[in-house]
């Protein structure tokens, strides 16, 4: 599935956050957005997955207006990992994993064994299948980040968004999850800080400044570091490793001296 | 389901909630039918179970009934006119009010909230009181008075979420002073105008309501009450997953293709439909719909596909013995139910104030 973002502005309490966002994510692309904080890459995910509605500009779906999608068709195209799911009450894990069915549900049908077993599968997809019957408020929040991945899985869609997947998780799991997630095989837009992660598993980056993009292409070409200094202010030293991965060194201080 | 689960025998592999509604809809009957004898004149337990048998005979099966069983005769009054239609309301008034109960709880995302502390029984019992002292809303047919207890209530729970919206996202401080503020707007102008009005019946009857009472039953109202109890209850169940969502907030329900607002209207419609009938029929009776939903959620967790069978039906025993306790525990006299409930409610509301973390987000 396509997604497209075409002049999308946004505004929030007064000020403009996305001053005008064209974005093109291919089918099947793993695609990142990276930028410094209060850049909007939330505010632009949040416009893709329409928890906020653009002032100007829209979001496509295959070439379809976002906003010609009832809101249970378009849950059916676009499962979302959100930053903060500080959720604090007495659902089981299995219970917030069968909420990602709710799409695909009508009012009067029944939860049947299809579901449970998409739940089950979920779960055991993101490795939590020990916890399903644990209080999802007595997890950890990287535990808790899993979950509601595996609660974005069961929904069956085909594009995935993630707002910084990686925030809750010791190197370990962010590792495995974004192995998982490169192994979906699905369309993939997500924002990220750790510039490592977003280079190591990404096929593309958008790089968002004071709510515009100001830069996009994959991670070897993008990521300079005269680029770096330039939307983040550090600087930074770009290695390649035998893989062909890109690796970037950052130094402390902007105004340290640096050596070669 | 797997083969080996059906294998092992009838209960097992059935989930407890399951086996806990059936034992429920079992205990119901059963407590009518075993709350039926207490009561304050004593009456032969097999006479009691006589009328009801030949009441039933002849509502279902059209057999008349033998003249010293017959209506007239005080047994078959007590009985029929006083002690059952009583219980049923009592039933009825339990579901009604455990169920909004539950149902607000999901749309303020708090679990303090319950129609008697947001203030909604207030204000369905202010729209009853304007009702009856002042002949409003006359022209709405029969059951004006239920109608304008119905109003206030729906005002009232309105109010309270805009009031708790002012300058930012409600929070559990916030909607409860919310709701004692307009509790005591309502409560004050009930006051007045029974004040002035000045007339004794009324006054009795009013003052009565506001403890709580369910003496006033009869078969005709019961019917009312039952269809809303009943019809918002199936309406709720049909809900379970938007229910569920609303506790995850507004921004994940549209992720998860649910937009909430219009259903937090709808709901917020058929729940004051339910407190006003039960306000209506029979007065104020706080801290149903939060210890009853409570208990629930200690023993099944948050999820409305089991809170809402559960609590309807445990709402139900839950009230029918408390007017039991009520008819017995003064000798020769008895207590309005409103006073009861809040004496077991108030510490159990307390004890949820007091508690840092209650597992349902209400940490702020």
């Amino acid at each position: 599935m396509k997604i497209e973002a075409k002049a999308v502005e946004a505004v929030l309490s007064g000020s403009q956050i996305l001053r005008g966002v064209d974005l093109e994510i291919g089918d099947r692309e793993l695609v990142g957005v990276i930028g410094p904080n209060g850049s909007g890459k939330s505010t632009l995910l949040k416009c893709i997955y329409r928890v906020l509605k653009p002032a100007a500009g829209a979001v496509y779906l295959d070439g379809r207006a976002l906003d010609r999608y009832p809101y249970k068709e378009s849950a059916r195209c676009i499962a979302v990992v959100a930053q903060h799911n500080y959720y604090n009450f007495d659902f089981s894990v299995r219970d917030v994993v069968l909420m990602g069915r709710a799409p695909h549900k009508r009012a009067l049908e029944r939860d049947n064994a299809e579901d449970y077993s998409i739940v089950a599968e979920s779960l055991e997809t993101v490795g939590m299948s020990a916890f399903a019957d644990r209080s999802f408020s007595t997890l950890s929040g990287g535990e808790q980040q899993r979950v509601i991945l595996a609660r974005a899985l069961a929904q069956r869609t085909a594009c995935l968004i993630l707002d910084e997947p990686t925030n809750h998780l010791d190197i370990k799991y962010q590792l495995q999850l974004m192995d998982l997630v490169r192994g979906l095989d699905r369309t993939v837009v997500a924002a990220f800080h750790d510039l490592n992660i977003a280079a190591m598993y990404c096929d593309r980056l958008y790089a968002v400044k004071d709510g515009r993009v100001v830069g996009q292409g994959p991670p070897g070409r993008l990521l300079t570091p005269e680029f770096i200094r330039e939307i983040y202010e550090v600087d930074a030293q770009i290695m390649t490793d035998t893989a062909g991965h890109v690796h970037i060194l950052f130094y402390s201080g902007a105004g340290n001296a640096r050596e070669g | 389901m797997k083969p080996d689960t059906i294998k092992r025998g009838l209960f097992h592999g059935t989930p407890l909630y399951v086996i806990t509604v059936l034992v429920l809809l079992a205990v119901l009957p059963l407590s009518i039918l075993t709350a039926v004898t207490f009561g304050t004149m004593r009456l032969p337990v097999e006479d009691v179970y006589q009328v009801i048998r030949f009441e039933l005979g002849r509502v279902f099966l059209g057999q008349p009934i033998p003249a010293e069983w017959a209506p007239g005769t005080p047994l078959h009054d007590v009985v029929w006119l006083i002690r059952l239609p009583r219980l049923v309301l009592a039933a009825a008034v339990g579901v009604g009010l455990s169920i909004s109960g539950v149902v607000m709880q999901a749309i303020v995302k708090n679990p303090l909230a319950d129609p008697y502390i947001l203030g909604i029984s207030s204000g369905a019992s202010l729209g009853a009181t304007v009702a009856v002292m002042l002949g409003v809303g006359m022209t709405l047919g029969p059951h004006y008075v239920g109608i304008m207890a119905f109003a206030g209530a729906f005002c009232v729970s309105m109010a309270v979420i805009a009031l708790a919206n002012v300058g930012g996202r409600a929070n559990s401080v916030k909607l409860l002073l919310a709701g004692s503020a307009l509790a005591a707007v309502c409560g004050a102008f009930s006051s007045f105008i029974i004040y002035v009005a000045h007339d004794d019946h009324s006054t009795a009857k009013i003052v009565n309501w506001t403890m709580g009472s369910l003496a006033a039953a009869n078969w005709e109202n019961n019917a009312a009450i039952l269809v809303v109890a009943l019809a918002g209850t199936l309406f709720f169940l049909t809900q379970h997953r938007t229910l569920n969502l609303m506790l995850l907030g507004d921004e994940s329900a549209i992720t998860l293709g649910t937009d909430l607002h219009r259903w937090r209207v709808a709901y917020l419609i058929v729940s004051s439909l339910m407190v006003g009938f039960a306000v209506y029929n029979a007065g104020v009776i706080g801290f149903v719909g939060l210890v009853v939903p409570h208990g629930a959620r200690m023993l099944f967790g948050t999820d409305h596909k089991k809170l809402i069978p559960i609590s309807a039906l445990a709402g139900a025993v839950f009230l029918v013995w408390a007017d039991v306790l009520c008819r017995t525990i003064l000798p020769g006299n008895e207590m309005p139910v409103g006073i009861l409930t809040s004496i077991l409610g108030a510490p159990v509301f307390i004890y949820l104030m007091a508690r840092k973390k209650y597992g349902f987000g209400g940490g702020d």
